[in-house]
């Protein structure tokens, strides 16, 4: 299929999905009365007198689908409502908070997924040998561990312990000051590569120290999933036929595995990682949480704790594009590593 | 002339969670220079572990327990253990001088990589002396008749690129080149060597009769039928000019018509490169048309050795004689042998064949039958005789 | 039959999944005899509530009368331990009991059937999966109000689409099997074949599944719990225990670990039961099917 007819049909499921995520969403809050939801508006105790004008305001006692279609007429307007949670409009919300959690995946996936691979392969190569089992071992370890438990162990001892060494938060004060002075201009506003733009040093040490605790958090009870599944795939990679070929052409073990089987058992690897980044894109909620590395997860968790509907609908349509995207990307990906494959036609 | 393999007193286990299963008990064969050797088995008989045995690629959790197998290196005039060889050395007869070709091709080709890349690996891999001798050559003569402009920009690189080029050809593991082909940049660099392979691959392809040999090569093993795909693999297998080739039931998997032509590209293969074939097949009359002697296995043993002419004439071994009734013929009623194939875990004693045998005696039971010579080139392994 | 001895002494002699069958046989035993190794103090309303000593703010350290120490608020750490064992174990076979079930009935519904059934169900489930789970399940909760129950159907809510899309894939295999067609040929009921042939074999791969997941439940459940969406305070409960100590993570000056106790010990209990049930599901699915990735 052509690239361009292939976008526009993957578009349109879109919409079916967007539409269905937001109703639901639209649906959750109607466990509430309207005097109820009107209170989420109201910020200090005099403003309880204003209830019956913000019910009328927001139409907030209308009927179900009513409430829908003004938010969804909103919408194609370009509105995306007001974020109480953070007093500011959802779209500016989303462009506020996204850089400090495209940060963290950045930093992160690369991370997860070469460590994932590298040891995958290297545990089916070896498969029952100690590698394997160690590898097993750590895997499964990490992915038992709870993210919250694993940040409060880190920051007691990085950050407790070390008096300082490595801070929550994204930048210290001091080079908070800088970045929002004139002179740092904040082309992307993730903080690492505005730094490297600007030639900043001071600022890309910072940005980094604070960083590398999200990271190993976020890592840590990751890897193991594209690890076992590496280690999975490359199994199966070595049990074909194709295999025993190169072995008989002569092939040096280290190239069967290396040039032979693992790019057969990237497939399916390339299909995790795609989601793998979309979540991490949509923000580490946990992590975010306890570093205060405040991006759209912290956000997003922050709007569905207090029940900010706008903002939560917001973000469901931002994480509904995201996953549009990514999965765009990992089918392209596809067709580079599997010749079998064609755009939206499977393995023919 | 001495035999090209002399396999002796072979044994092959499994070590599974069930228990020690015997895929290969005590086997003795040889394959002469310039035969055909076919081994004829049910499935499970051991036919497919014979052959990776020779290549020393039984699967996990399978083990060569004893036994040895010798192979005649004309070159050198000596036998080599190939049981005892370094890997390296093992590897490098991998696919040069011993090779093989499997029975399922649409799973023997790496889907990724196309039919060229895949068949001009094994030049690249056993035949890198030669490829640079003649990259070195092509640039000679790109020197001598390139003029103009951008032969003189060319000029100088090109003499680097022949110097080393040269070291490869006098020593195929210099240093120079080695280093230069584990950088990932500068690795692109010796892109003429395959170059050259892939104008072998082509030569190959041509050989085994693919038309359009130059498209094939470019094309991915999933654009392709099965009988090119065959074609493919067996092109990859006789690359390096082997003195023995496998063909583990290289026709099982493909429509009758191609199997005849098949069957035609390996006669022409025995006459035209005078290698010795090793084929497995489960079925007689393919075997009867190919090779020159037939072995019959069972259940990990063999039973009967003997030119293909005087198996079908004269069978001596009980089981020989029910695999042979057991071929559908017109006219005749189709025979089938009573029982199942004797459990691997489990073997009965004595002779394997006894409990399904029509003449077992009560000595087949108990003890073994050696293999011994009846007449001229004629062996069988049964108490009959 | 011979294939669950095989595949007992597989697990028995693989001393990671053995591991994980002991750790699991320990927490089983201390949920059970929770009301014998922590007593519930005399006239406490409900022993899921843990007992607290005074309102001091401040966590003290493990002392003969608390063995772990208490947190935030005075509640026995010891206590809230061990009778989290019985809110694990609950929150966990409650949310995977329900999503199978769930998910066989739509899976099969939407496999078998196939045509509009199918193409609606799986929009249902595309939705559902659009949306990250966690932020799903928080505002599940924080819509019907926090408690252990509304944490059990948000995590439900948020479960059952991987399943219905597991068991809907699994029979679109199974009916293209001869036995599932020779039963339809001899004139079967649709309900028939589906419970009789399709679901049995279907149900294995499932089952594999789920013991790999309940490890997830359990932290998703924890984790719902630290950000203040699970059970009331006080509740026997590992996750808020953990949350409890998120104000202690960084002691004085002179003792920057003062409050380690208090930090690590309901994080243990999480990472080992989860572990448990993760290194019995690894073996699991190693001795089942080794293609049988997290889907």
């Amino acid at each position: 299929m052509e690239l361009r007819a292939y976008i526009a049909r993957r578009l349109l499921l879109l919409i079916p999905v967007l539409f269905g995520v937001t109703v639901f969403i639209f649906a959750i809050t109607m466990f509430f009365s309207p005097t109820e939801r009107a209170t989420l508006y109201v910020t200090s105790p005099q403003g309880m007198r204003d209830l019956p004008s913000i019910i009328e305001q927001y139409g907030l006692d209308r009927p179900f689908f009513v409430q829908y279609g003004t938010w969804l007429n909103q919408v194609f307007h370009g509105n995306l409502g007001w974020s109480n949670v953070v007093s500011m409009p959802v779209g500016r919300a989303i462009f506020h908070y996204l850089p400090a959690t495209l940060e963290l995946a950045i930093f992160a996936t690369p991370i997860i997924i070469l460590t994932g691979i590298f040891f995958g392969s290297r545990a089916a190569a070896h498969k029952d040998k100690p590698v394997d089992h160690a590898t097993r071992v750590v895997a499964i370890l990490g992915w038992s561990l709870p993210t919250f438990w694993l940040g409060l162990l880190l920051m007691m001892i990085f950050y407790g312990y070390f008096r300082g060494l490595l801070p929550p938060g994204r930048l210290s004060s001091a080079m908070e000051i800088m970045v929002t002075s004139g002179d740092f201009i904040r082309y992307t506003r993730i903080n690492t590569l505005d730094a490297i733009l600007n030639l900043n040093g001071p600022v890309l040490l910072d940005a980094l120290r604070h960083l590398i605790l999200p990271v190993i958090t976020i890592s840590t009870v990751n890897v193991a999933f594209i690890m076992r599944l590496m280690r999975s795939s490359m199994l199966e990679s070595l049990g074909k036929g194709y295999i025993l070929t190169a072995r008989a052409k002569g092939v040096q073990e280290k190239l069967v595995i290396s040039k032979h089987a693992r790019r057969n058992a990237l497939i399916p690897v390339i299909t995790v990682s795609g989601y793998l980044f979309a979540a991490l894109a949509g923000g580490a909620v946990i992590t975010e949480t306890i570093f205060s590395f405040k991006g759209m997860g912290w956000w997003a968790s922050q709007s569905a704790l207090r029940l900010d509907i706008s903002s939560v609908l917001g973000f469901a349509l931002f994480m509904a594009v995201m996953f549009v995207l990514v999965n765009l990307v990992v089918d392209i990906l596809y067709t580079r590593v599997d010749p079998r494959v064609r755009l939206g036609g499977g393995v023919q | 002339m001495k035999d090209l393999i002399k396999i002796r007193d072979l044994a092959v286990r499994f070590y599974t969670y069930e228990g020690i299963v015997y895929a290969i008990d005590d086997l003795d064969l040889e394959i002469r220079q310039g035969e055909t050797l076919g081994i004829v088995g049910e499935t499970g008989s051991g036919k497919t572990m014979t052959a990776l045995a020779i290549l020393r690629l039984i699967p996990y959790p399978g083990k060569i327990e004893s036994g040895s197998i010798l192979f005649f290196d004309k070159s050198i005039d000596q036998e080599l253990e190939l049981l005892k060889l370094r890997d390296d050395r093992m590897r490098s007869i991998r696919g040069n001088r011993i090779s093989m070709v499997f029975q399922e091709p649409g799973a023997a080709l790496n889907p990724v990589y196309t039919i060229g890349d895949q068949i001009s690996e094994v030049f690249l891999l056993h035949r890198r002396r030669e490829l640079a001798q003649r990259a070195k050559q092509r640039l000679d003569s790109l020197l001598s008749d390139g003029n103009g402009l951008a032969a003189g920009v060319k000029r100088p690189f090109w003499g680097w690129q022949r110097r080393i080029y040269d070291k490869i050809a006098k020593e195929s593991h210099a240093f120079e080149p080695r280093l230069l082909g584990r950088l990932p940049l500068f690795r692109r660099l010796l892109w003429r060597m395959g170059y050259e392979a892939k104008l072998l691959t082509v030569d190959m392809l041509k050989d085994v009769e693919i038309p359009d040999a130059a498209r094939v090569a470019v094309q991915y093993p999933h654009q392709l039928s099965g009988g090119m795909k065959q074609r493919a693999v067996i092109a990859m297998a006789l690359a390096c000019s082997p003195e023995l080739l496998i063909a583990d039931e290289p026709t099982t998997s493909l429509d009758v018509t191609i199997q005849a032509q098949m069957l035609e590209l390996f006669r022409r293969i025995k006459v035209d490169k005078g290698a010795s074939i090793l084929f497995i097949t489960h079925n007689l009359g393919v075997a009867s048309e190919v090779c020159d002697r037939v072995a019959v296995m069972y259940a990990g043993r063999l039973c009967e050795v003997a030119p293909v002419g005087e198996m079908f004439v004269h069978p001596l071994h009980p089981y020989t004689k029910a695999l042979l009734n057991a071929v559908p013929m017109p006219g005749k009623k189709l025979e089938t042998i009573p029982g199942v194939l004797a459990d691997a875990l489990n073997p009965p004693p004595g002779c394997r064949f006894h409990p399904r045998c029509p003449s077992a005696m009560p000595i087949c039971g108990q003890e073994r039958a050696k293999l011994k010579e009846v007449s001229k080139d004629h062996m069988v392994a049964c108490h009959l005789y | 039959m011979s294939s669950w001895k095989l595949m007992l002494r597989q697990i028995v002699r693989n001393p990671l999944s053995l591991a994980g069958v002991i750790i699991i046989f320990i927490f089983i035993t201390l949920a059970i005899f929770a009301p014998l190794i922590a007593p519930v103090p005399e006239g406490h309303r409900d022993p899921y509530l843990i007992p607290h000593d005074g309102y001091s703010i401040t966590p003290q350290p493990p002392s003969e009368e608390h063995i772990f120490g208490t947190t935030q608020g005075q509640y026995d750490i010891f206590y809230g331990c061990i009778w989290g064992a019985r809110t694990a174990f609950r929150v966990a076979f409650l949310v995977m009991a329900i999503t199978i079930l769930i998910g066989l009935v739509l899976g099969s519904l939407s496999g078998y059937f196939g045509g509009k059934i199918d193409e609606v169900i799986m929009r249902i489930t595309d939705v559902f999966l659009a949306f990250p789970a966690l932020i799903l399940a928080m505002a599940i909760v924080a819509s019907i109000g926090p408690s252990i129950n509304t944490v059990i159907i948000a995590l439900c809510v948020v479960w059952w689409p991987s399943y219905a899309r597991l068991i809907r894939g699994d029979i679109l295999a199974l009916r293209e099997e001869d036995y599932v067609e020779a039963s339809r040929g001899l004139g079967a009921s649709s309900a028939r074949v589906i419970l009789r042939h399709v679901l049995p074999n279907a149900i294995y791969p499932t089952l594999i599944m789920a013991s790999l997941d309940i490890g997830a439940v359990v932290l998703s459940a924890a984790a719902l719990s630290f950000l203040g969406l699970g059970a009331p305070e006080g509740y026997a409960d590992w996750g808020q225990m953990t949350e409890f100590a998120r104000n202690w993570i960084v002691g004085p000056q002179n003792d920057p670990l003062k409050y380690w106790y208090a930090v690590i010990t309901p994080g243990v209990f999480i990472l080992f039961f989860v572990l448990g049930w993760n290194l019995l599901g690894d073996a699991f699915r190693d001795i089942f099917d080794p293609r049988l990735a997290r889907r």
